[in-house]
């Protein structure tokens, strides 16, 4: 089987049901945003399932907006906030999966960003990115600028480094035995 | 007691006597994380009845319970809970290890597991099986209450010493 064939799925067919809409989506975000999407690859040309659009950093939160609110898009709901480890540069790439409620279809946008730079929050668009990006910030140590509370959410708050990172050693374990401290001020003193 | 007041002979029936009070009535706290839970829970239950050696008093609260039985996979975030639990239960006290994961990591060797609580606290006995049948679990229960009567869990020796006054306190 060529990989480029469009994987079914349960929902059918997802390119012949949305792949006029994607396009028609694809065409109108590069027209609004214009130098703003680096990329869109749409899944006949390219082993996707759904297209994946390739935003600069610095617009994402603008993007992910329209995305979710404009009535040619209305993705409203944000399944999921992930990131890959390319092992290139710019290092990694950071994946917002999103759902429409209303055509029942999806899209995903990707983010590039290289080690040590921050990406705009979604926050302020998906109250549920708050958790998302602490997760992405905790396995990636890629950090989300205008995050409210960017604190680890899955490890130990003492651990040191970040366990999906490709260059993490698989067996890095780091054991803590003695519990959290979760409110340091209320120890007694001295 | 002797004649002459000392309390050599009796004092050891008396620990006979006590240890044979507590391996039979082990109260167990569940500290069940995955699959091994389920077979823990089959194995209190009616069909194989761990009420028969008399561990029938489920205590979710470490301070109620002697026994604590880790079954499943224990993840290092968990580990330093699974240590206050154990401080938390008053002496003596007993572990039993369920299963591959919390004997030694099982098949998860990854930088999120820990590799064997006893990394972490003392073990008496371990079950090994990927999960454990009730069976396995029943046998541990057992080979526990005979450490138990000979005084020879981590909790009873390090009580021991206490008292011999080798190390400060428990």
């Amino acid at each position: 089987m060529d990989i480029r064939t469009p994987i079914p799925t349960n929902g059918g067919d997802w390119l012949t049901k949305f792949g006029e809409t994607w396009k028609a989506q694809a065409e109108a975000l590069r027209q609004k945003f214009g130098g703003a999407i680096e990329e869109i690859r749409m899944p006949p040309d390219y082993p996707t399932d759904v297209p994946i659009v390739y935003v600069r950093k610095e617009a994402v939160a603008e993007v992910l907006a329209h995305l979710k609110s404009d009535p040619a898009f209305e993705y409203g709901f944000l399944s999921d906030i992930t990131a890959t480890d390319e092992m290139t540069d710019p290092r990694f790439e950071v994946v917002y999966n999103l759902f429409s409620h209303v055509r029942f279809n999806r899209i995903r946008v990707k983010v590039r960003a290289r080690d040590g730079e921050a990406v705009p929050t979604a926050s302020s668009v998906w109250p549920a990115a708050n958790w998302a990006e602490r997760e992405v910030f905790d396995m990636f140590g890629i950090r989300f600028e205008g995050h409210p509370d960017l604190r680890r959410i899955l490890m130990d708050e003492r651990w040191v480094g970040h366990p999906l990172r490709k260059d993490y050693p698989l067996k890095g374990y780091q054991i803590f035995t003695d519990a959290e401290v979760i409110h340091p001020e209320l120890l007694d003193k001295g | 007691m002797s004649k002459d007041g000392s309390l050599g002979y009796l004092t050891t029936r008396l620990q006979d006597a006590i240890n044979w009070g507590r391996k039979n009535s082990l109260w167990p706290l569940p500290f069940g994380t995955s699959c091994c839970g389920i077979e823990m829970m089959a194995t209190l239950a009616s069909d194989y009845d761990m009420a028969r050696f008399g561990a029938e008093a489920i205590r979710f609260s470490p301070r109620q319970a002697d026994l604590l039985i880790v079954a499943g996979i224990i993840n290092t975030k968990m580990a330093p809970i699974l240590k206050t639990v154990y401080d938390q239960m008053s002496d003596p006290k007993f572990v039993i290890s369920m299963g591959a994961c919390a004997s030694s990591g099982g098949i998860f060797n990854v930088y999120s597991v820990l590799q064997g609580i006893d990394t972490t606290i003392p073990v008496d006995v371990y079950v090994p099986g990927c999960p454990p049948a009730p069976e396995g679990l029943l046998n541990a229960l057992l080979r526990l209450q005979d450490k138990v009567a000979r005084g020879d869990t981590h909790s009873q020796r390090r009580m021991a010493e206490a008292a011999k006054g080798n190390i400060a306190r428990l």
